[in-house]
């Protein structure tokens, strides 16, 4: 497994690349955002440990870069701004996980473990629906480029919609597919779902029919390469 | 506004009200202005009616004239028409006298209606009459009436020394017509005196209604309805609406640079921390430990009081609304990936319109942290809902399907420094950070069990209204 490691500070990426190589990682490392950016463009790293505050590029830019150029890598980011609203801005930059400093070595790699094993799981093809895209390899789907951002349950109705796109799919029929046993089945509550995700992919994608349910489209004009 | 508001605003003291101060000016001017009107009508008033009675006078006297013969030095008045100056006492009288030479008058002849009576005549008159020819007064005549009286000197043919013709006329019907016009004059002076000042006060109070509005309008600010001046003003007060807006424009950037250098203080000790955390965590020996338990004091420490900082350094709810919807949904999007591996679920209910009273980076960390603890100990399942309450509050209840905590241990874990989870991931720090903020915002947190087995808290935060 090869980790890429973006880390400024002298002492700590020492210290990592130590902890991180011992655990049985080949480790490269990072001290700018920079360097970070081209290694990660090059090379087939498994995951990436980004700290946020960098020399000459941010974390938040480099991430950003990637996940623009496609890259979908699983990425971790160190911060040392423990505020929600970093951690926020690092999610929609595209990040898979956070960790505040300072925090325990050992945590860091079962996080790692965690976001490699997520990554490697689920292996089937990138599914799209007119400029919508869902890969499901990273759970991660855009709409024109643009990354969108889901619940799990968003996530999951989203993709039980691309997967049956064209065709008209009952309410009762998302409710037993989106909802495990425990849940209380409430049909409801489906079009709540949908409404928050009509939010977010845009209102016209998902049509309803009445009585029937719903389906999911292409907007006209809208190409399958687009 | 009611009516009494605006009496006590016009009519307490002048001191501390611009309405009642500028009522009260325009209601003394008006009055000195009406007094002085009052005054110059009544007396024009009576002035024209004693000159009309003036002329009478100088009538009968030339009557008088035309009737009076010298014959020999004697004078005679011949009888004349009018018959007020027959009867007895009627209130039409005439005299003929003439100086006695000694600094007196001496009466010739007199009207019969004076019935033997004389007109008084006052000690200066002669003096007076040597030096003009004509002149008038008032005096009390016969059965006391007030007479007007008018003299006036002639020289007649066939008598060397000059004869004092005088009239008199019971002046009472002037005197208590001109106190009828004065009556009605004051009372039409008071309605209309008491009409003005209603029309300054209706003046005053529109004119003074931005002012009013612009109170409200801040007052709408401070409680979170809203966030700027927004309506337009009259040139006068725009400049005041502007300066406000200006103020709130630069709160915001206090507040603003504070964090900004309190979250680079953060950043500054915070590596450093990590490193001596990490290199200690390698080795067994005893100042290994001692490094260990004191990196995570000294990052507890820094946690704490760098949120303080930021607590005190936040306007209370200046305008600032924060829509709760998408907050959650940022949460749950994030916190649902942190914690993929044990496929947790949020599931969030919250209205659109529901806004949170306060800063977007204040509800993230309340709602993140409550949020993270969840995930952290729920098994699948964690349960977010909020809602508003009225009154300018709401609830947020977050749920999880964890062990939950034991009842001794619900107070406890708010507290900080508290750690109930010194093997789960994070710092325990998170719950006594919610309560610290709630209670910046004058609101509460309390836990319990949940009925999904975990643990249940419960948040009282402030709503923006409307």
């Amino acid at each position: 497994m090869r980790v890429l490691l973006v880390e400024d500070d002298a002492d700590l990426s020492r210290q990592l690349k130590a902890a991180l190589g011992d655990a049985g990682y080949a480790v490269d490392h990072a001290p700018d955002g920079e360097e970070a950016h081209f290694l990660g463009d090059t090379e087939p790293y498994d995951v990436i440990v980004l700290d946020l505050g960098l020399p000459k590029v941010d974390g938040v830019s480099v991430l950003e870069r990637w996940r623009r150029e496609g890259k979908t890598t699983p990425v971790l980011i160190l911060t040392a701004r423990g505020a929600w609203s970093d951690k926020v801005a690092g999610f929609d930059a595209g990040a898979d996980d956070y960790l505040t400093k300072p925090f325990h070595t050992e945590e860091l790699l079962a996080r790692l473990r965690a976001l490699l094993r997520r990554s490697a799981g689920i292996a089937s093809a990138t599914l799209s629906c007119g400029g919508l895209r869902l890969d499901p390899r990273a759970a991660r789907a855009n709409v024109n480029g643009e990354p969108l951002r889901l619940t799990s349950l968003e996530y999951r109705l989203l993709h039980y919609l691309m997967m049956h796109q064209g065709r008209v799919i009952s309410r009762t029929e998302l409710v037993e597919h989106l909802y495990d046993q425990d849940f209380d089945r409430d049909s409801n509550t489906i079009e709540v779902f949908v409404g928050r995700l009509r939010k977010k992919i845009g209102a016209d994608r998902i049509e309803t029919v009445r009585g029937l349910g719903y389906r999911l489209t292409a907007l006209p004009g809208e190409s399958e390469a687009a | 506004m009611n009516w009494q508001v605006w009496a006590g605003r016009a009519f307490g003291r002048p001191g501390r009200s611009l309405t009642r101060r500028l009522i009260w000016l325009a209601s003394a001017w008006m009055a000195v202005a009406l007094v002085l009107t009052g005054w110059m009508l009544t007396s024009q008033y009576q002035e024209s009616a004693l000159r009309r009675m003036g002329y009478a006078l100088a009538e009968t006297i030339d009557e008088v004239v035309l009737a009076t013969t010298v014959v020999g030095g004697q004078v005679s008045v011949a009888e004349i028409q009018d018959s007020r100056t027959l009867r007895p006492l009627s209130g039409k009288y005439w005299v003929v006298a003439e100086f006695d030479g000694q600094g007196g008058m001496r009466i010739l002849e007199r009207s019969p209606s004076l019935a033997g009576e004389d007109l008084l005549i006052p000690r200066d008159m002669p003096a007076r009459l040597e030096r003009g020819r004509t002149l008038s007064y008032t005096a009390i005549g016969p059965v006391d009436r007030p007479l007007r009286i008018a003299a006036s000197v002639k020289v007649l043919p066939g008598r060397e020394r000059p004869l004092v013709f005088m009239a008199g006329m019971d002046r009472s019907d002037i005197d208590a017509d001109t106190r009828a016009f004065a009556t009605f004059t004051w009372i039409a002076l008071l309605i209309l005196g008491l009409g003005l000042v209603a029309a300054v006060f209706m003046q005053v109070q529109i004119g003074l209604r931005p002012l009013f509005l612009l109170r409200n309008e801040i007052a709408d600010v401070r409680k979170g309805r809203s966030g700027r001046i927004e309506r337009t003003y009259p040139l006068e007060i725009q400049p005041l609406a502007e300066q406000v807006n200006r103020l709130l424009d630069h709160n915001t950037e206090v507040v603003e640079r504070q964090r900004t250098h309190v979250g680079n203080l953060a950043h500054a000790l915070k590596t450093p921390l990590s490193v001596m955390l990490a290199e200690a965590e390698g080795r067994s020996d005893p100042l290994a430990e001692v490094v260990t338990r004191q990196s995570r004091v000294m990052k507890d420490q820094v946690d704490h009081h760098l949120r303080r900082a930021r607590a005190a350094a936040r306007a209370q709810g200046l305008g600032e609304r924060t829509p709760v919807a998408e907050v959650l949904d940022e949460m749950a999007v994030m916190l649902e990936r942190v914690f993929a591996s044990k496929d947790v679920e949020i599931d969030w209910r919250a209205p659109d319109d529901l806004m949170f009273r306060g800063e977007r980076q204040d509800l993230q960390e309340i709602l993140g942290n409550l949020i993270e603890n969840a995930c952290k100990w729920a098994k699948r399942r964690v349960r977010v809902s909020a809602g508003g309450t009225g009154l300018g509050q709401m609830v947020v209840v977050v749920e999880d399907d964890g062990p939950g905590l034991a009842e001794d241990q619900w107070e406890a874990a708010l507290k900080r420094g508290t750690r109930m989870d010194e093997d789960a991931p994070g710092s325990g720090l998170g719950l006594s950070i919610v309560d610290d903020l709630t209670r910046a915002y004058n609101g509460r947190v309390a836990l319990s069990r949940s009925e999904m087995g975990g643990l249940k808290a419960v948040l009282d935060l402030p709503a923006a209204e409307g």
